[in-house]
């Protein structure tokens, strides 16, 4: 490596100087770009540092130093132009380029030379280019029959016969084979294959959410010096008894108050408008329709609502694969509709708002519907249920099969759901977040689906209730009422027990028996009842005593007892004891499961 | 015969250069067993316990774990034994498991052992099932040491209950 130009030592030390500030430059920049992938200045000054180093390192003989700025340019290139979008992969490699660039220029400072193995990054930072081939943009627009396969061969050999090449779509809008819009769809569609994934550790957070948590924390720092103060002044006896007490009520309530607040401050800045889930959804439509061959119009409300975050990540899978159901057999093909009545235009809606303390989500097409029929015959022949029974059964319990995993009623599998996402899992990911998924139908007029989730997911209103000597809490929310009963008022029927309750029959559920509690249920003629609703579906659940509301944190159970349908999570109480959460969607379904299996729960 | 505190180390001098596994020794029942101290997140006293109902007969219940709530597993129940008396000497081990944490009662916790590797020996070829969540036995110069993969414990609660080891 030794050649006169690099024992010159003034031009050494010149290029080692300007490399390290490159270097150094480059870091600030590589790690702004991770925030900022598309920003064309970073990219450009990333570029053009790699560019110097490789060139005066050129100039200098100095070989590891060009091949391996020259291999990290190549990737700076791709991503400049747009040909790639930026992965972690590429950023990593890009910083291990980097890292061992000054490493290299450390030791050139140092005097010393060693022999470096660059093989490894050198060739990770070829396949990253490689690893992920995006489509070319030609054949997208081919694919989409934007141009025929003869055009885009022209157009090539205009390219290759090019000096400085033209970019493949401008050769295209220049001859007019395509219009602007359309290469910009194709571009965009090649870019999706190498989406970053998106960060949960970080988020965007509005300041003025920001502020009102500090302001909140202010407050608290307020009354916590209040209350150090009055406990001093108790301790030197300067306060009396009459007067402590009433000033300790005080800042009790102040101190309740700032925590409620602060509590929702605090989980409100994890909240995210809907819109960052919803973004995605006009492209996908426009995509899919066309390669379906089907129009459709996508109208989305309420884009400003808000969730968690952490929501934000389990719902996107769900809605994808609810979109692409509705797209897939929902939304007929124009003809098909034309036939029917209906314009050739179908619409998917897709919708969010809050309603008390849920988020309801919903989805819904003015597609072909569901076929009861259709459905409950194919249940049959899977031996869900009996031909009897299926008889005997609503339509909505019909339509719940469809979330019996396996099941579906789609002639033909296409190939557009890629994640392997199927209804059951929509309904998994649903009650992993405490929410439910409702279906609704009618057959040749369209299909909604409703997915409701808590507003919040840490903190939820329980009520307290005991059976035996334990204790339970049931979230507020799905609690419609709570009433005393008589025993005239239950009734046995199949085995089964039932509340009639206002003129009307509600399964009824004992918890004591359900969970087999130690200890003695009431003898009370008078029973304690709590009347749950999930959905349009309801039970009615006895217990010994109603102990109260509270406002508490949930905490998960865990994977070991994740099979417990009818738990939701666990709360801790004031004096440290775990109270299990039960879950009112597995109540629901127990009573259900024994009124069709005509045994008891 | 010579009377020297318990020696848990082989007495050779080549011990420090072989491979060591350091061990948490407790005992459930009559027999004494070792889990690989990198598992074990702390160990704590036996604390009061909330049923869950409908669950497997090991699951004993769920604890706060400063603050967070944490499953609880009798490995009494698990070798097939009755539910011990919980005295002075019960503790909970908790481990870190497959990204989630568990607890394990054990009769008594002895101490903290360091094994040579080359005194593991592996499980002793009986045909019986509940050979399968032993990685070995250590033998120690006065005992024997089941070692215990709780992974695999824990595997194969996850699908059918677990048998019984004979006495």
């Amino acid at each position: 490596m030794s050649d006169d130009l690099s024992k010159d030592p003034g031009l050494l030390q010149d290029f080692i100087v300007e490399s390290e500030e490159l270097l150094q430059g480059m870091d600030q920049d590589m790690v702004a770009l991770e925030s900022a992938p598309g920003d064309q200045d970073l990219l450009n000054r990333i570029f053009r540092a790699l560019h110097t180093i490789k060139g005066t390192a050129g100039f200098l003989a100095l070989e590891p130093f060009v091949r391996l700025s020259h291999a990290a340019e190549d990737v700076l290139n791709a991503l400049r132009r747009g040909e790639y979008r930026l992965n972690r992969r590429m950023m990593d490699a890009m910083l291990s380029a980097r890292d061992q660039l000054g490493a290299m220029l450390a030791d050139l400072r140092d005097g010393e030379q060693h022999a470096y193995s660059l093989d490894d990054l050198l060739h990770e930072l070829e396949n990253v280019l490689h690893s992920d081939p995006p489509r070319q943009l030609g054949e997208i627009l081919v694919d989409q029959k934007v141009i025929p396969p003869e055009a885009l061969q022209s157009a090539l050999e205009e390219q290759a016969s090019q000096a400085s090449p033209k970019r493949l779509g401008e050769i295209l809008v220049e001859r007019g084979m395509a219009s602007p819009a359309q290469v910009g769809n194709a571009l965009l569609r090649q870019r999706k294959a190498s989406e970053p994934r998106t960060d949960i550790s970080t988020m965007r957070v509005d300041v003025r959410k920001l502020d009102e948590l500090i302001n909140l924390v202010g407050e608290l720092v307020l009354e916590r010096n209040r209350m150090v103060r009055l406990s001093r002044d108790l301790a030197a006896g300067t306060v009396a008894s009459s007067d402590f007490e009433a000033a300790l009520g005080l800042s009790t309530a102040r101190l309740s108050f700032v925590t409620d607040e602060l509590q929702i401050a605090g989980l409100k800045t994890r909240m995210v408008p809907m819109e960052s889930v919803f973004r995605r959804f006009p492209r996908l439509v426009r995509d899919q329709a066309r390669f379906l061959g089907k129009d459709v119009q996508l109208v989305v409300e309420g884009q400003e609502t808000e969730i968690d975050k952490t929501m934000v990540e389990l719902i996107a899978d769900p809605l994808v694969h609810l979109v692409r159901n509705s797209l897939d057999h929902g939304v007929e093909p124009p003809d098909v509709r034309e036939r029917a009545g209906k314009p050739r235009q179908g619409t998917i809606r897709l919708e969010a708002f809050q309603k008390g303390d849920q988020i309801v989500i919903g989805i819904s097409d003015d597609g072909a519907g569901l076929d009861p029929e259709r459905i409950l015959a194919k249940a049959v022949e899977k031996n869900l249920v009996s031909q009897e029974r299926g008889r005997l059964l609503s339509k909505r319990e019909i339509f719940d099969f469809i979330f019996v995993p396996g099941f579906s009623t789609a002639a033909k599998v296409n190939d557009l759901s890629g994640r392997g996402v199927g209804m059951d899992v929509v309904r998994s990911n649903l009650r992993k977040l405490n929410g439910v998924v409702e279906l609704d139908s009618e057959v040749r007029q369209g299909t909604t689906v409703r997915l409701r989730l808590p507003l919040t997911l840490a903190i939820l209103p329980v009520l307290l209730v005991e059976a035996g000597s334990e204790t339970y809490a049931l979230p507020l929310r799905a609690v419609l009422e709570t009433v005393r009963v008589d025993d005239c008022q239950v009734h046995h029927v199949e085995g089964n027990q039932v509340l009639h309750l206002r003129g009307e029959a509600l399964p009824l559920l004992q918890l004591g028996a359900l969970f087999a509690t130690p200890g003695t249920t009431s003898q009370n003629t008078q029973k304690k009842v709590v009347i749950l609703g999930v959905g349009r579906q309801r039970v009615a659940l006895l217990v010994d005593t109603l102990i109260g509301q509270e406002s508490t944190v949930i905490k998960p159970l865990g994977s070991l007892l994740q099979g417990n349908a009818q738990l939701t999570g666990a709360t801790i109480s004031g004096d440290g004891r775990v109270r299990l959460v039960l879950d009112p969607a597995g109540l629901v379904a127990t009573a259900a499961h024994a009124e069709a299996t005509g045994c008891g729960p | 015969m010579s009377v020297s505190a318990p020696s848990r180390e082989l007495p050779t001098a080549a011990a420090h250069a072989r491979q060591e596994l350091q061990l948490v020794g407790f005992r459930v029942g009559s027999e004494e067993f070792g889990l690989d101290i990198l598992r074990v997140q702390e160990i704590i006293r036996f604390q009061e316990l909330t049923r869950v109902p409908n669950s497997p007969d090991y699951m004993a219940g769920v604890a706060n774990l400063r603050g967070r709530v944490i499953p609880v597993i009798s490995l009494r129940k698990c070798f097939g034994l009755e539910a011990g008396p919980c005295d002075k000497q019960t503790r909970i081990i908790v481990v870190e498991l497959n990204g989630s944490i568990v607890g394990f009662i054990v009769d008594s916790v002895s101490e903290v052992l360091r094994i040579p590797a080359d005194l593991i020996e592996p499980p002793p070829r009986l045909a019986k099932v509940e050979r399968e969540y032993v990685s070995g036995v250590g033998n120690l110069t006065d005992r024997l040491l089941i070692l215990l993969d709780v992974e695999r414990l824990m595997g194969q609660a996850g699908s059918s209950g677990l048998q019984a080891p004979a006495g």
